[in-house]
């Protein structure tokens, strides 16, 4: 009898518009932070301060609204907050070459403060982005509300991504990241500043997740809480891992994760009370096994979270 | 007619009489140390400039000076007689300096047009790139497909490849830095005659940096010699002679066979009937029964590449055997293999008649084999524990009382090999990245004898040292193998091979391709092997 | 350099009082109120520097094996719902049954670090990414664990019209804490000071120790001269999550109102994991000054209380915490730059 309740209740889940749309939103907020994350990956840098990024990010959002009382302005500032971060992060480990871990660990344990502090000393208001659907398209059953009826800042992961993707393949720019992160000392010799890359690379996983921790923010919850990212900035850094260092495996690893933690939710949001520990634990347990299973099989770049001064080895 | 034919031309209207490039009195001091003392050299369009000298006298600061990627403390650059300063490799480029690396500046995981491209300036255009890249090719006759990934080339493509990445950017003056280190005898004469065409048919300024004497004798027209971070002499290569290079070099009169291994003098002749107190010591005997056998071992690597492809060798006490080959042809697999870094994919590794497991941690050590590894800074020493500590690292028991070390003991152990390989440190608490490769690698001796080893596999074990360095390990090799130790001496430097060893074997491509006695082993023979022809 | 780091963290902490309109003095001093100078509050402190030393301490024997463990606070968890699960549904009465929770701690601890460590060593999984998701399990597992009465839930005695309460331990169980002088800490303190000292020496002087640190300096060299990393990374990890579930279970069976008041809760690590690595890190992962370290952060936690009558929001005391770290990292990687500097003039041209 209870296998047929868990089973039925399954089929309403995925049957359940509800599952897709709460499904994009999280993935959007991965996708954000994993596809920079994937950026500074590929230039050799390892940033377990994601985290602090994308919370960083939806505060300044929140205080961007707060301020001026539009999205776009705390998308904006959002940006900023996630690239302060990032700021802090690239020169201590790449500048100054302190452990780039410690300084992650360190700058999320501080975020997690400074944010909360602020948070009560100022208490910014924010509100729910606008949607914008997206006509014909939004009518396909299941998927179209999730994909083309989101609040506007869910779209400009359209152009994020690609944009990504040209920016590491198809510039200048990405092919002396990419060698950065493969070899840095070659790419020294030939002329590149690499700690200067990786920097930027680092700056520019700040700005999308600062992006992402503002959407998320405007998207679901409208106000600031020290606990919202709660965790998700480490499954974007695993969803990159999972992806196997490229762009559209990282993106997979964004749907599959978020797809795990919105099942939970709608399974919860239907009234079925499963066991909701080992379904929150789900997302997490998810990575760990899709790490023990893809971890030896597929190519990290060459120098991945190896730091380089220049003349040592 | 494309941009790369027609670029090559850029040089055409200056005047050849004009220096390419002059450098007046650079001085670079690292710390105390003063790597360049006022060097003067002056290049012309037109020649082939050699620069010769031992490792540490200063030729490498001083192209990194001319690339950009060292400043100088004092001293002018004149390029085509305006004053510059190149501050770093982009400038240098821009000047029209372009350097072939020693130690390729290539990234395997890209493909050839990507690391042609890497390093210039504005858009990436890679249609562009691959078409210049295939012109490039066609002119010299440096064959390469664009597309392919670096990684996967032997090292005479890889070094192709440098050289396109260099001309690409039509340098006036170009620098090859030891480019034979990583070639066969075969492609060190192709890459000469490349380096005569470019030079004469273009009118650019090459500079050929080596420490091999019959190299620059050969392929020069004129040569300046370093010693010490001074000029010590300048001549036109035709008034040069190879005594006379040499003593400059040195500062004396070379006479220990040793060093002249180590500036490739020697020759086929001499190899052969050399004084009796040069050869290996006539009293050591050496054993029929072998200590080391290894039998048909094959190690793949990633992806399956064979990287050692059934080898066979049988190693006797008290004898040296020399393995020859050009560098990246199994030689640094066959050391990981006997320091019990990568497990073995078939075949056995046997000493003193018990198998030894591969790959588990110590077992090689633990069976008696000692090693000088190749890059004693990959699995050598740690750079960041002390002399005393990395003199114990093999065997930390011997100043241990049940588990705990003995302050007391391991100074004084420490103090004894110190002073017994003459080690020059403050004491055996510095650090060892204090100490100068030389004495870096004198710790990796001392530790690896102190454990009184059945089999000592030295893997290149001058590279990098100076003269003085480089007698005190060759004696202590021939020392170590009269005492009864079987030696297995891994080397790309085929004089040294020559002039230890009783028997050498040679490598190509994971494989041995041939075994000759002490008696009928000389350069051509050795060159062939190594080439890859089967013998 | 040191001290000129640590003033400018705490500048920048006034800074940012002052910018949101809060006095920086007084929060200063109310700080110094709650760890130090009022009644009691010293030894508050050093309940508190203990469990953070524990855990310290164990993320300096896997950070000397090259190790990034960054779980502790799942860790810790796991430790004191070990413990809890022996407390009650295992062990007897008697002041050996303390030591024994204590150790029954330390299993969970070590339990919960080695499945990082076997997929680690079996799997290829970076232990950085896998330690840190098994804190969020580690949670979820322990909430688990509280809503079954035979795991770790109270029956409903005891546990009144709470929720999610395991019991509370028996007076003749807890860790001991004798008054001094007006204070009053459990004795684990000394157990703590004690493991430090140990620490240290181990990994000095022994050969442990020594093969331990040639693991995490050069794996290569370590490999060669017979040091296994699976052996020695793995037992590094589990002594590391050891000593996290060490604290777990000292803070359950000796942390009074501090940690949910001999009962196990949900939130009940309240961050000492977290905070003990940062210690760790700020000791530079070292034994003996993680000893200062640990005093200074549990000041910092025990100021705080007194932080809030000064109007300023308490977690300031966060914000401190984390700039006092970044700061502390800059001197070591300027001395660090300036030396490779010199060993590389020496080593390049001189060779």
């Amino acid at each position: 009898m209870l296998l047929i309740d868990f089973f039925s209740a399954v089929g309403d889940v995925l049957s359940s518009e509800s599952t897709y749309i709460n499904g994009a939103l999280f993935a959007a907020l991965l996708a954000f932070a994993a596809t920079g994350e994937w950026v500074a990956e590929r230039s050799g840098t390892l940033n377990i301060s994601v985290e602090g990024m994308l919370l960083s990010g939806a505060f300044a959002g929140a205080l961007g609204y707060h301020l001026a009382e539009s999205v776009a302005v705390g998308l904006m500032l959002g940006g900023v907050g996630g690239l302060i971060i990032a700021v802090v992060q690239a020169e201590m480990s790449h500048r100054l070459t302190a452990d780039q871990f410690v300084v992650g660990l360190t700058l999320n344990i501080l975020v997690v403060g400074l944010t909360g502090f602020l948070d009560r000393e100022i208490d910014p208001r924010a509100d729910y982005a606008s949607e914008v659907e997206i006509p014909i398209l939004v009518d396909i059953p299941l998927f179209g509300q999730a994909l083309f009826g989101e609040p506007w800042p869910f779209y400009l992961l359209y152009g994020l991504v690609p944009l990504s993707w040209w920016l590491v393949y198809r510039t200048r720019w990405g092919l002396e990241l990419r060698a950065a992160g493969e070899n840095p000392q070659s790419a020294d010799v030939s002329g590149i500043d690499v700690n200067r890359r990786r920097r930027q690379s680092i700056y520019y996983a700040g700005l999308t997740s600062g992006l992402g921790g503002a959407y998320f923010l405007f998207a679901r919850l409208a106000t600031f809480d020290d606990s919202v990212i709660g965790g998700q900035g480490f499954i974007a850094i695993a969803a990159v891992i999972f992806g196997g260092w490229t762009l559209w495996g990282t993106m997979g690893g964004c749907v599959l994760f978020a797809g795990a933690l919105s099942f939970q939710l709608s399974l919860q949001g239907l009234g079925y009370e499963l066991n909701t520990e080992l379904l929150q634990a789900l997302p997490y347990l998810v990575t760990i096994g899709a790490m023990a299973i893809f971890a030896r099989r597929v190519r990290p770049p060459a120098a991945l979270a190896q730091p380089f001064i220049r003349g040592l080895k | 007619m494309t941009d790369a034919t027609t670029g090559m031309a850029g040089t055409e209207g200056s005047d050849p009489s004009v220096p390419a490039v002059q450098l007046t009195g650079i001085t670079k001091r690292f710390g105390g140390i003063v790597a360049c003392d006022e060097v003067d050299l002056t290049l012309y369009r037109g020649l082939v400039h050699g620069i010769l000298g031992e490792n540490g006298a200063g030729k490498s600061t001083l192209m990194k000076v001319l690339i950009g990627l060292v400043l100088p403390d004092e001293g002018s650059i004149l390029i085509d007689d305006q004053p510059r300063t190149i501050h770093d490799p982009l400038a240098a480029a821009a000047l029209g300096i372009g350097m072939v690396h020693q130690h390729f500046s290539l990234v395997d995981q890209l493909s050839v047009w990507e690391n042609v491209a890497l390093g210039e300036a504005g858009k990436l255009d890679s249609s562009g790139v691959r078409r210049r890249v295939a012109a490039i090719s066609k002119q010299y006759g440096l064959e390469i497909d664009p597309d392919a990934r670096v990684g996967t080339l032997t090292a005479g493509l890889r070094q192709r490849v440098e050289i396109i990445k260099c001309l690409r950017r039509d340098p006036h003056i170009l620098v090859f830095d030891e480019p034979t280190s990583v070639l066969t005898p075969e492609e060190s004469e192709q890459l000469f005659s490349t380096l005569r065409e470019v030079v004469a048919a273009e009118g650019r300024a090459v500079v050929l940096v080596s420490h091999k004497l019959d190299e620059v004798l050969h392929a020069t027209d004129e040569i300046t010699i370093m010693r010490q971070g001074r000029v010590v002499d300048h001549r036109p290569t035709q008034e040069a002679d190879a005594r006379s290079l040499a003593r400059a070099m040195v500062g004396r009169e070379v006479s220990l066979r040793s060093e002249r291994a180590a500036f490739g003098l020697a020759d086929i002749e001499e190899a052969v009937d050399a004084d009796p107190e040069d050869r290996p010591p006539a009293e050591t005997v050496i054993s029929d029964e072998p200590v080391l056998r290894i039998e048909g071992v094959s190690v793949r690597g990633r992806g399956g590449a064979r990287l050692l492809d059934d080898i066979s060798l049988d190693l006797r006490a008290g004898e040296i055997m020399g393995v020859a080959g050009v560098e990246g042809n199994g030689q640094r697999t066959l050391g990981d293999l006997l320091s019990s870094l990568i497990p073995l994919d078939a075949g056995r590794v046997v000493v003193n008649d018990s198998e030894v497991r591969s790959g588990a941690p110590g077992a090689m050590a633990k069976a008696g084999i000692g090693v000088i590894p190749e890059d004693r800074h990959d699995s050598g020493v740690v750079l960041d524990m002390t002399v005393a500590e990395n003199l114990l690292m093999v065997d930390p028991h011997r100043v241990a009382r049940h588990g705990v070390m003995d302050k007391g003991q391991t100074t004084e152990t420490a103090l004894r090999m110190i002073e017994e390989f003459d080690i020059g440190c403050s004491g055996p608490d510095a650090p060892l990245w204090s100490l100068s490769g030389g004495n870096q690698q004198r710790v990796v001796l001392a530790r690896e004898l102190a454990a009184e080893p059945d089999v000592l596999v030295a893997a290149q074990p001058t590279r990098g040292l100076d003269v003085g360095a480089i007698e005190y390990m060759t004696d202590r090799l021939r020392q170590t193998a009269a005492d009864g130790v079987a030696v297995l001496l891994i080397s790309s430097e085929l004089e040294e091979i020559l002039e230890l060893s009783d028997r050498i074997v040679v490598m190509s491509r994971g494989r041995i391709v041939g075994e000759l006695s002490h008696g009928n082993a000389n350069l051509e023979t050795l060159g062939l092997l190594m080439g890859g022809s089967e013998g | 350099m040191y001290a000129l780091s640590v003033v400018v963290a705490l500048a920048i902490s006034s800074v940012i009082v002052e910018a949101t309109g809060g006095d920086w003095w007084p929060v200063l001093k109310a700080l110094v109120d709650g760890s130090i100078k009022a009644p009691g509050r010293w030894g508050e402190t050093l309940g508190i520097a203990a469990p953070l030393l524990l855990v310290a301490l164990g993320t300096v024997i896997s950070a000397k094996a090259g190790l990034i463990n960054i779980g502790q606070e799942g860790q810790l968890l796991m430790g004191a719902a070990f413990a809890v699960f022996f407390s009650f549904r295992i062990g007897g009465p008697g002041p050996l049954n303390v030591v024994l929770l204590l150790l029954f701690g330390a299993l969970g601890g070590a339990v919960w670090a080695s499945a990082a460590g076997l997929l680690r060593y079996w799997r290829g999984v970076p232990e950085v990414l896998s330690t840190l998701l098994l804190v969020f399990v580690a949670v979820q597992a322990v909430g688990y664990g509280l809503k079954w009465q035979w795991l770790l839930l109270a029956d409903e005695a005891s546990r009144g019209n709470r929720n999610l309460v395991s019991e509370q331990l028996t007076k003749d169980n807890r860790i001991p804490r004798p008054d001094i002088f007006g204070n009053e800490f459990p004795i684990t303190v000394y157990v703590a000071l004690a493991l430090a000292l140990a620490v240290a020496y181990v990994l000095a002087r022994t050969v442990w120790g020594f093969r331990l640190r040639m693991l995490g300096h050069n794996p290569r060299a370590a490999q060669r001269s017979g040091v296994s990393s699976t052996t020695y990374g793995a037992t590094a990890l589990a002594i590391g999550g050891a000593f996290a579930g060490l604290a777990g279970a000292a803070m359950f069976a000796g942390g009074g109102f501090s940690f949910g008041n001999y009962r196990l809760v949900p939130g009940f690590s309240d961050f000492i994991g977290w905070t003990g690595l940062l210690v760790a890190l700020m000791a530079r992962e070292r034994a003996l000054p993680a000893v200062v370290a640990a005093f200074v952060f549990a000041m910092l936690r025990t100021g705080a209380g007194f932080v809030n009558s000064t109007g300023v929001e308490s977690r300031i005391t966060d914000v401190v915490q984390g700039l006092l770290v970044l700061a502390l990292l800059v001197p070591p990687a300027v001395v660090f730059l300036r030396d490779r500097r010199r060993a590389r003039a020496a080593a390049t041209e001189r060779v």
